[in-house]
């Protein structure tokens, strides 16, 4: 309504000046009935204020789509009535429309054939994996034993470019059962072993064998994983022990991971979750992508969970989840 | 001797699986020509088949298909994807089982030998039993039985695992990091004092056949065994 008027001010303003223009002219030429005068200057301000109502009406949709943001891209090809102004913004709105969703589709068809992309070529890269795995295994000397780490060192790479393409398609690859939080952690750990060993941290695993959550088996297991990496990894070389530790909390169940490695000094501690974020310790310590935790929570997000982490620089951090639904079994 | 036919395209991979299931005692035929793999079949007429997924021309569900519709043999599927729905297509086609990549040579004997064992049961006769043997010291895995000359002893799984590894690796160095792996099983996780505490006792069970010092520490690297007490027997 108001951009109508706004719209309209000039021809309104010119209206009223033509009329009174006219009325002077007769005025000057010695006509003097001043009531008809006004009389016919008041017909002309109906007149006009009846063309008025007529355009509002037939463009009322157009003014108001102008006006008004869209709440969405489809809103823009709704149709904006009759007359030969809202025909032709229709006409640029549906042709804009048009090219916007080609540019759309093409993005999108680039970046699913980059997805397949990657998928298949992480595939591929796990025949030369398991042939360096079988051909070190057979090796007896310390140096295949350090080839051997860096090989897991690189399966575990590529599992979490897998996980990161598949988080994108999360909600048509999850399933919900009971998972024993104890048989979790150990598959965590039993994955982790060179890591462990090799960084001379010890597990010590508390969780309760009767404790069942809600989630999904693989997921999880990536979550603990990537905690389990970061405790791992920022303790390294400390002969200190990495605790599982499960309990209930009102209604809740908790499982703790803790480590008594170096921690996150306290400014850091808010953006550790942001993605690409290192920090002060990824700065140190190396190949820190600062996806890890971003991941985990994303993950945690979305089979419900909730990450609840402390730490303090020098006695190490603690890393919770929270599991809102859980069973214990007897 | 029960045969196992390995189908797999990645020349390295298949040779490397032939020579650790040939060390089993299995005799083993590798497919090399991928258009033709029911015929290789056909002729090797295999106990077990290993089928990797990812194949040239056709993949592997199909040949598992087409070997289901001559044979009921056992077909174990060796694949890179790891998706739930890979594994439940393998199955749905009429593989036995799933081994995902890159997998750890004893998954897969294991799950080789569970296969043969459900399909065709136990043989009777049994592969001999393993012994690790170091200059008359006979190690005997199995049973947990430590012997020299005519003397036994009984060793704890800790110990033996211990004693194998050096007894095989000697005189070289074996690395703490190398025997914490070989100790490390899925119940109990083992941390640096289990190791010193069954090294000291593995020493001790020396003692008794009389072996002092054979069992060397060196710092910074590991431990090893030195066969010493042959020279004492001789003297």
């Amino acid at each position: 309504m108001r951009l109508f008027i706004r719209e309209h001010r000039p021809l309104i303003f010119m209206q009223i000046a033509q009329l009174f223009l006219v009325l002077m002219i007769y005025w000057l030429d010695g006509y003097r009935h001043f009531l008809t005068g006004l009389y016919s200057v008041f017909i002309g301000l109906v007149a006009l204020t009846g063309y008025l109502v007529y355009r509002y009406q037939a463009e009322r949709r157009l003014y108001r789509t102008l006006s008004e943001p869209m709440a969405e891209l489809d809103d823009s090809i709704q149709g904006l009535g009759q007359g030969p102004l809202p025909e032709a913004v229709d006409a640029l709105l549906q042709s804009q429309y048009g090219h916007y969703q080609e540019r759309i589709k093409l993005t999108e068809k680039a970046r699913k054939d980059h997805l397949a992309f990657m998928n298949q070529w992480v595939h591929q890269m796990k025949t030369p994996l398991s042939v360096i795995r079988l051909t070190m295994e057979q090796e007896d000397d310390p140096r295949s034993a350090s080839v051997l780490e860096e090989a897991d060192r690189m399966e575990k790479g590529l599992e979490t470019v897998l996980y990161a393409a598949r988080l994108e398609t999360f909600d048509r690859d999850f399933r919900v059962e009971s998972v024993s939080l104890k048989t979790i952690c150990e598959n965590a750990i039993r994955d982790n072993k060179r890591l462990f060993i090799g960084s001379k941290v010890y597990p010590d695993l508390q969780v309760d064998p009767a404790l069942l959550v809600e989630s999904d088996t693989k997921w999880l297991g990536f979550l603990i994983g990537q905690i389990v990496t970061n405790a791992v990894k920022y303790s390294a070389e400390s002969h200190e022990k990495v605790t599982f530790f499960s309990f209930v909390r009102g209604s809740e169940a908790v499982l703790e991971i803790r480590d008594r490695g170096i921690g996150i000094p306290p400014e850091d501690i808010k953006r550790v979750f942001q993605p690409f974020f290192t920090g002060d310790n990824g700065r140190k310590f190396r190949e820190s992508t600062g996806m890890g935790l971003y991941f985990a929570r994303e993950i945690a997000e979305r089979l419900g969970h909730r990450i609840e982490l402390e730490s303090e620089p020098g006695t190490g951090t603690r890393v919770r989840i929270v599991f809102i639904s859980y069973l214990t079994t007897v | 001797m029960q045969r196992i036919m390995i189908c797999e395209d990645d020349p390295k991979l298949a040779a490397l699986l032939q020579a650790n299931i040939e060390k089993y005692g299995y005799d083993t035929g590798v497919v090399e020509d991928f258009s033709g793999v029911t015929d290789f079949f056909r002729r090797y007429d295999p106990h077990l088949v290993l089928m990797d997924v990812n194949l040239p021309k056709f993949d592997g569900f199909y040949w598992c298909r087409q070997i289901r519709a001559l044979s009921k043999c056992q077909i174990l599927f060796i694949s890179a994807r790891d998706g739930e729905m890979d594994q439940v297509m393998a199955l749905e086609y009429g593989a036995d089982d799933y081994i995902t990549k890159p997998f750890h040579m004893e998954v897969v004997m294991a799950k080789i030998r569970s296969q043969l064992r459900r399909a065709y049961g136990e043989y009777a006769e049994r592969t001999e039993e393993r012994i690790v043997k170091l200059a008359g010291l006979q190690l005997y895995p199995e049973r947990l039985e430590l012997a020299l000359h005519g003397v036994n002893s009984m060793l704890t799984k800790k110990e033996a695992v211990l004693l194998e590894m050096l007894m095989r690796r000697s005189p070289r160095i074996v690395s703490r990091e190398a025997l914490l792996e070989e100790l490390w099983d899925d119940q109990a996780f083992v941390d640096e004092n289990t190791l010193n505490v069954n090294i000291t006792r593995l020493r001790k069970k020396l003692q008794e056949f009389g072996i002092d010092a054979s069992l060397e520490t060196v710092r910074g690297a590991g431990y090893r065994l030195l066969p010493s007490w042959e020279a004492e027997e001789l003297s």
